[in-house]
């Protein structure tokens, strides 16, 4: 169990730090246009907080709650607060590195980068998913197919088609994204026989920590009844710069 | 008798007191406040098959046991915190009733210099409590200060670790990561994101116990490397290890040169390696070796009862270990740990292992430990160990 511990909290790294779309204006409403905004504005520079995520299941459920700090994709640092029998163990990236913190042993363990780019075990996400989200820019063609009103508001139905040349995993990818804030509220995966794998919805827009962001994501497969991983931002801040120190081996064995 | 009686039943209230105010604690705890507090409380059946010398009939005896621990921080100002670790155990299979003063060895292999043990009550039903971890931790700026029973872990490679002379570790103590803290100072000072320079010194009661040693830590091109150089017992050591990867694969290793100042004694050399991958789907590998000098390399070695130190971590000359953790499902995890050492009796380490998680805080782990090598009947199973594990963290 520890291991699967391990590595959804690895992969939340690449995650958790890609998913934060941001509030811009734009006057040119082509698709590749809005993609590319979508896209930028999930970079932030600091960001800090608070989460739980949710693996529901027909029959059971589990949550994982944590704390994070993160500087560009570059930096983060990663706290697990619950389940009482991860709480203490922490994670820290930089760069193309990253150290496992074990409080019980007293060690930090050096992890191969094969994890870093691992499947998101035990949840419904796939790193495909959310990871590579540069990739929803260079990787596929982008093509305004439709609107709809999600969340209550109006948004650019844009189909995503796979370059001939890229290596990704989906035949095809519908994202929903807002005119006002360029959120991108829903996002449908489709495989290379055009079945649908998993869908994405981004709930409870919100203020968080100075900006306008959905509160809740959820990922649901298609086939799989009554499964979902949700993901639940208990705070954020975007607004404390955060010194490049903060993020060292150091400070992962004592940050609280 | 009744007395002992007595007795044996305050301690038991007093610790059910502790263990009840330590859940109602946990339970009503405040963020951030000055005390933290957590633990777990394990129950054990344990299945033990083995003969007791070559040629004897083999025979099956039961271990029972619960479990607890409770940690305790007290975070007394900014600079200043006091960590502490009480380790409770209540015995009551064969295991322990059929050796004599097994209480005392538990204490024994405890405790450092001083004695931390709380209770070491009863033969049947035995009950140990030792103090394992208890220290003040000074720190200001780069700077920290560590004095008092604590775990000093200076492994950087995966199973076994040459560099770790304050606290070996034995693989087969599955029930035991925590390991025993040694009486120590430690003086650490920061440097960058992944480099310290350090000494510590462990307590001793003649000069022969003396461990003081220094380290240094450094991060260059996406590696870690340690050196350390000092004292450990009778011998002058000189070490190093490394951590980093080779394109997408882990790349880890440990050695130490022990230049023995004792004529009884030879120098020894360990060195050991490792590499790890992880597939997408969460499989999990790792395979390694171990150069063991200082093993005497005997055929009918105990790898359950050998003399474990930094010098000496497994009782063969040269030893390949393989280990994989599969996720069969997101509850249930499967693990496999394979040793093997070219000797003439051939002797294979298994170890199958298999949890599954009951609820967030609730684990049941299947742990077993097979011994193949050449005895009295040929090559086959010599020793077997099973056991069922219940946890309940908080």
């Amino acid at each position: 169990m520890k291991h699967i511990q391990v590595q959804i909290q690895i992969s939340i790294f690449c995650l958790v730090f890609s998913s934060f779309p941001q509030i811009g204006q734009s006057q040119n409403h082509t698709a590749i246009d809005i993609i590319e905004k979508a896209d930028k504005k999930q970079r932030g520079d600091y960001s800090q907080g608070e989460m739980k995520m949710s693996i529901i299941r027909p029959d059971w459920s589990r949550e994982t709650t944590m704390k994070m700090w993160s500087y560009q994709d570059d930096l983060s640092l990663i706290l697990v607060t619950e389940p009482a029998r991860d709480q203490g163990t922490a994670f820290l990236k930089r760069f193309k590195e990253m150290w496992n913190w074990q409080p019980s042993i007293d060690r930090t363990i050096k992890m191969p980068p094969s994890m870093m780019s691992q499947s998101w075990m035990g949840s419904d996400f796939t790193n495909d998913d959310l990871v590579k989200q540069s990739s929803m820019v260079v990787d596929y063609t982008h093509e305004i197919t439709g609107e709809d009103d999600l969340e209550g508001r109006p948004c650019w139905e844009i189909t995503l088609t796979p370059k001939d040349d890229a290596a990704v995993v989906w035949g095809k990818v519908i994202t929903w994204i807002d005119h006002k804030d360029y959120l991108q509220l829903k996002t449908e995966f489709y495989d290379e026989d055009d079945y649908l794998v998993n869908t994405m919805t981004a709930k409870e827009i919100t203020d968080l920590g100075g900006r306008i962001l959905p509160r809740i994501m959820e990922m649901v497969p298609a086939d799989e009844e009554g499964h979902m991983t949700k993901i639940e931002y208990l705070s954020l801040d975007f607004s404390k710069p955060i010194k490049e120190s903060f993020f060292s081996v150091r400070n992962m064995q004592k940050v609280r | 008798m009744k007395s002992l009686q007595l007795d044996f039943k305050r301690k038991l209230l007093l610790i059910l007191i502790i263990l009840s105010s330590t859940i109602i604690y946990s339970q009503s705890e405040e963020k951030e406040s000055k005390i933290h507090i957590n633990g777990y409380i394990k129950s054990l059946q344990g299945l033990f098959d083995f003969s007791l010398a070559p040629g004897q009939p083999r025979q099956t005896i039961t271990d029972n046991f619960l479990h607890h621990r409770l940690n305790l921080d007290y975070y007394i100002s900014d600079n200043i915190t006091f960590k502490s670790g009480l380790r409770t155990r209540l015995f009551f299979g064969e295991f322990s009733r059929i050796q004599p003063g097994y209480g005392n060895l538990l204490t024994e292999g405890g405790n450092d210099v001083i004695n931390m043990t709380l209770i070491n009550s009863g033969q049947n039903i035995l009950l140990h409590s030792i103090v394992d971890r208890a220290y003040l931790e000074y720190t200001k700026e780069n700077l920290e200060v560590r004095l008092g029973r604590q775990r000093i872990n200076w492994g950087i490679n995966t199973l076994w670790n040459p560099n770790d002379l304050f606290n070996a570790y034995s693989f087969t103590d599955f029930d035991y990561a925590e390991r025993p803290g040694s009486d120590a100072l430690r003086v650490r000072y920061f440097i960058g994101f992944a480099g310290s320079i350090e000494f510590a010194i462990k307590a001793f009661k003649d000069t022969n116990e003396i461990v003081a040693v220094g380290l240094y830590k450094f991060n260059k091109n996406n590696y870690d490397y340690q050196i350390l150089a000092g004292w450990s017992g009778k011998d002058v050591v000189l070490g190093g290890g490394w951590a980093g990867s080779i394109s997408d694969v882990g790349f880890k290793g440990e050695f130490s040169w022990f230049n023995s100042t004792s004529d009884e004694v030879d120098n020894a050399f360990a060195i050991t390696s490792s590499f790890d991958y992880s597939l997408g789907n969460g499989t999990y590998f790792i395979g390694g070796l171990l150069f063991n000098d200082s093993s005497n390399n005997q055929s009918n070695s105990n790898i359950f009862s050998f003399d474990l130190s930094a010098r000496n971590l497994y009782p063969y000359k040269w030893s390949t270990f393989i280990q994989t953790t599969i996720p069969i499902t997101p509850l249930i995890n499967g693990g496999f740990a394979f040793i093997y050492s070219p000797v003439e009796s051939r002797p294979i380490f298994l170890s199958p292992t298999l949890s599954y998680s009951i609820a967030n805080n609730l684990d049941v782990d299947l742990v077993g430990q097979l011994v193949l090598q050449d005895g009295a009947n040929g090559y086959g199973s010599q020793a077997n160990v099973f056991y069922l594990r219940m946890k309940w963290s908080y």
